[in-house]
């Protein structure tokens, strides 16, 4: 009986190409036969291929590792020689061709931690960000914005009816030739300024006007041109251009020109909606919106479409015209002080044309008489403005 | 190293060449070969994350095993040595990385090297894989071997010294009594390595 020893000798022999003839055909009859013979021999191959195998995977590694050594010491010359030489050698006679070790060291740190920096970089600079918009938006929010003011001109679209009522007035007083109305897109108020047909309003109620018209109480309509703005004190004056129109009359206001006291009594009149609304309060600061010194803040309730109003005192000077109100505060409405609208007037007489001079009312009429005749006399002078804008 | 044409070796016909020479076990070439990919290997691993013994370790075992399979014959090479050698190495480098980090890695790529998918990459290292388990199995299993065994085999198969200078030197008294000793000593071998080899899980 063979050892398995043996086998391997004979294995051995026929790999090697050593058996002869005989014998080798009886070895591969017999793996040919036996399959566990033959996994055997398998089993002597694989070993051996292995063992060579490893063999030559250290032979390569150690070829490349000598490949490698050769070709780092083509690619630094200086590298191996300096090594060997003092050191202060080193740095001064090839003080370029070598990287330092500090900065050798961050290069690798670089390299290694280059997605965590930029990463926190990035953090950083959101967060900085986010806190200066932060901040910003706080800030802002704490301000006093002027979205609490809100000037009193009236979107008239909003009230179909009043279409109906228009256009029934017109057929009945002017008959048929005008045309069909055109919806106006808003309305303030205006009041008279002088006897020959000029008006007060508030600019903000013109603003941006493609023509105006302006309504009285008994329906009487005329067509009103701007003639001046003044945007910052929010006044406008605009002249009546119709032809039928001749005149005011006497006007039963005065202008005042000086300053109205805190605590005065004082009213308004103005067409928040269709019909003349009265309004009451006392004037209770001289200064307006966010202490602008053109304006008087008064106790008045007033609406849309109040603006452009006379604000009269008890003696029935006009002493202000209505211009708006703060949306956050209990009504506080604000009005431009009757002494810039002479001041305008005055300026704008120099050069106004011949035909139709600048005259304000001097006197008053109002002066004595109780409220309601007071209402009576006046709300002929108040008036309706319409601003048609284009399409 | 003076090979002939040592230019634009990334070319197809240079390749061939290259190969060709390789197996024939010419060293300069794969001294030439080893040099030419060297620098893109190393800009590689250093950008993700490697040191330069990093790049050695991962470039030498990329170039193993193309060389294994150039000295096989079984190189099937679809595409440019370069791409190749590419492919094969960032195979490894992520292995190793992943193996490294608790993170999910991604890997900075050099768009120049193109495509390094289906390059027949993958198969070849998994392959090598299973070589390099091979080979720690039988390392391990001629540890065990004990003496004499172990020096006798490793004289013989690894360090390739022949029958007689291993009977000197074991102090045999000729050199049959030597190769029976050596068949004994692979049949220990043979039951240790199969017995961790199989066992172990593929």
């Amino acid at each position: 009986m063979m050892t398995e020893a043996d086998y391997y000798a004979l294995f051995e022999a026929y790999a090697d190409g050593e058996l002869a003839g005989p014998a080798r055909a009886s070895l591969e009859a017999r793996m040919a036969a036996d399959p566990d013979f033959a996994l055997r021999y398998a089993d002597f191959t694989e070993l051996t291929g292995t063992l060579r195998a490893y063999r030559q995977r250290q032979q390569a590694r150690e070829q490349l590792r000598g490949i490698h050594a050769a070709m780092l010491a083509a690619e630094t010359p200086e590298a191996a020689p300096a090594a060997e030489q003092p050191a202060k050698l080193t740095h001064t006679v090839n003080p370029m061709l070598r990287i330092s070790r500090t900065e050798r060291r961050l290069r690798e740190f670089w390299s290694g931690h280059r997605a965590t920096v930029g990463v926190a970089a990035s953090v950083a600079v959101m967060a900085v960000f986010a806190t200066l918009l932060g901040l910003d938006i706080w800030r802002n929010s704490h301000l006093p914005t002027p979205s609490g003011y809100q000037a009193l001109r009236r979107e008239v679209e909003r009230i179909k009816k009043s279409q109906k009522d228009l256009k029934l007035t017109l057929n009945t007083q002017l008959g048929k030739e005008t045309a069909p109305v055109v919806a106006s897109k808003f309305s303030g108020t205006g009041f008279a300024l002088t006897s020959e047909g000029y008006l007060v309003t508030s600019f903000h109620v013109i603003q941006g006007a493609d023509s105006v018209l302006i309504e009285g109480r008994n329906h009487q309509r005329y067509r009103a041109e701007p003639v001046y703005s003044d945007v910052k004190h929010d006044l406008a004056i605009l002249r009546i251009t119709d032809k039928k129109f001749t005149g005011f009359g006497r006007l039963p206001y005065a202008v005042k020109s000086g300053q109205a006291d805190l605590g005065e009594r004082v009213f308004t009149l103005g067409y928040p909606r269709e019909d003349v609304v009265y309004g009451e309060g006392s004037l209770s600061a001289r200064s307006g919106f966010e202490g602008d010194t053109a304006f008087y803040q008064v106790s008045i309730p007033v609406n849309p479409g109040n603006s452009g109003g006379p604000l009269l005192d008890e003696r029935g000077n006009l002493i202000g015209v209505v211009s708006g109100r703060q949306n956050d505060a209990q009504s506080a409405a604000f009005a431009t002080k009757s002494s810039y609208l002479v001041r305008l007037v005055d300026s704008l007489a120099a050069t106004a044309k011949a035909d139709a001079p600048y005259h304000l009312p001097r006197y008053g009429q109002l002066a004595g008489s109780g409220r309601p005749q007071q209402l009576k006399k006046l709300q002929d002078y108040v008036f309706v403005v319409k601003v048609y804008e284009k399409d | 190293m003076s090979r002939g044409n040592p230019t634009s070796s990334s070319l197809t016909p240079t390749d061939d060449a290259l190969i060709a020479a390789i197996r024939t076990g010419d060293e300069r070439a794969l001294a030439h070969l080893y040099r030419l990919h060297w620098p893109m290997v190393s800009h590689f691993v250093l950008q993700n994350s490697g040191s330069e013994d990093d790049a050695q370790d991962v470039y030498q075992e990329g170039v193993m095993v193309f060389y294994e399979k150039v000295r096989d014959g079984s190189l099937e090479l679809s595409c440019q040595i370069k791409t190749y050698l590419y492919a094969v190495c960032r195979r490894l480098w992520l292995k190793r990385l992943t193996s490294k980090s608790r993170f999910g890695v991604r890997l900075l790529d050099d768009e120049e090297h193109g495509p390094y998918l289906n390059t027949g990459a993958e198969e070849d290292v998994l392959a090598a894989e299973e070589q390099d388990r091979r080979f720690n199995t039988m390392s391990e299993a001629l540890n065990h071997l004990g003496e004499p065994c172990r020096s006798l085999l490793e004289g013989f198969y690894l360090l390739d010294k022949s029958m007689q200078d291993l009977t000197a030197e074991f102090g045999y008294t000729n050199a049959d009594n030597a190769k029976n000793q050596k068949y004994k000593c692979l049949v220990r071998l043979k039951k240790l390595f199969f017995a961790h080899y199989k066992e172990e899980p593929i």
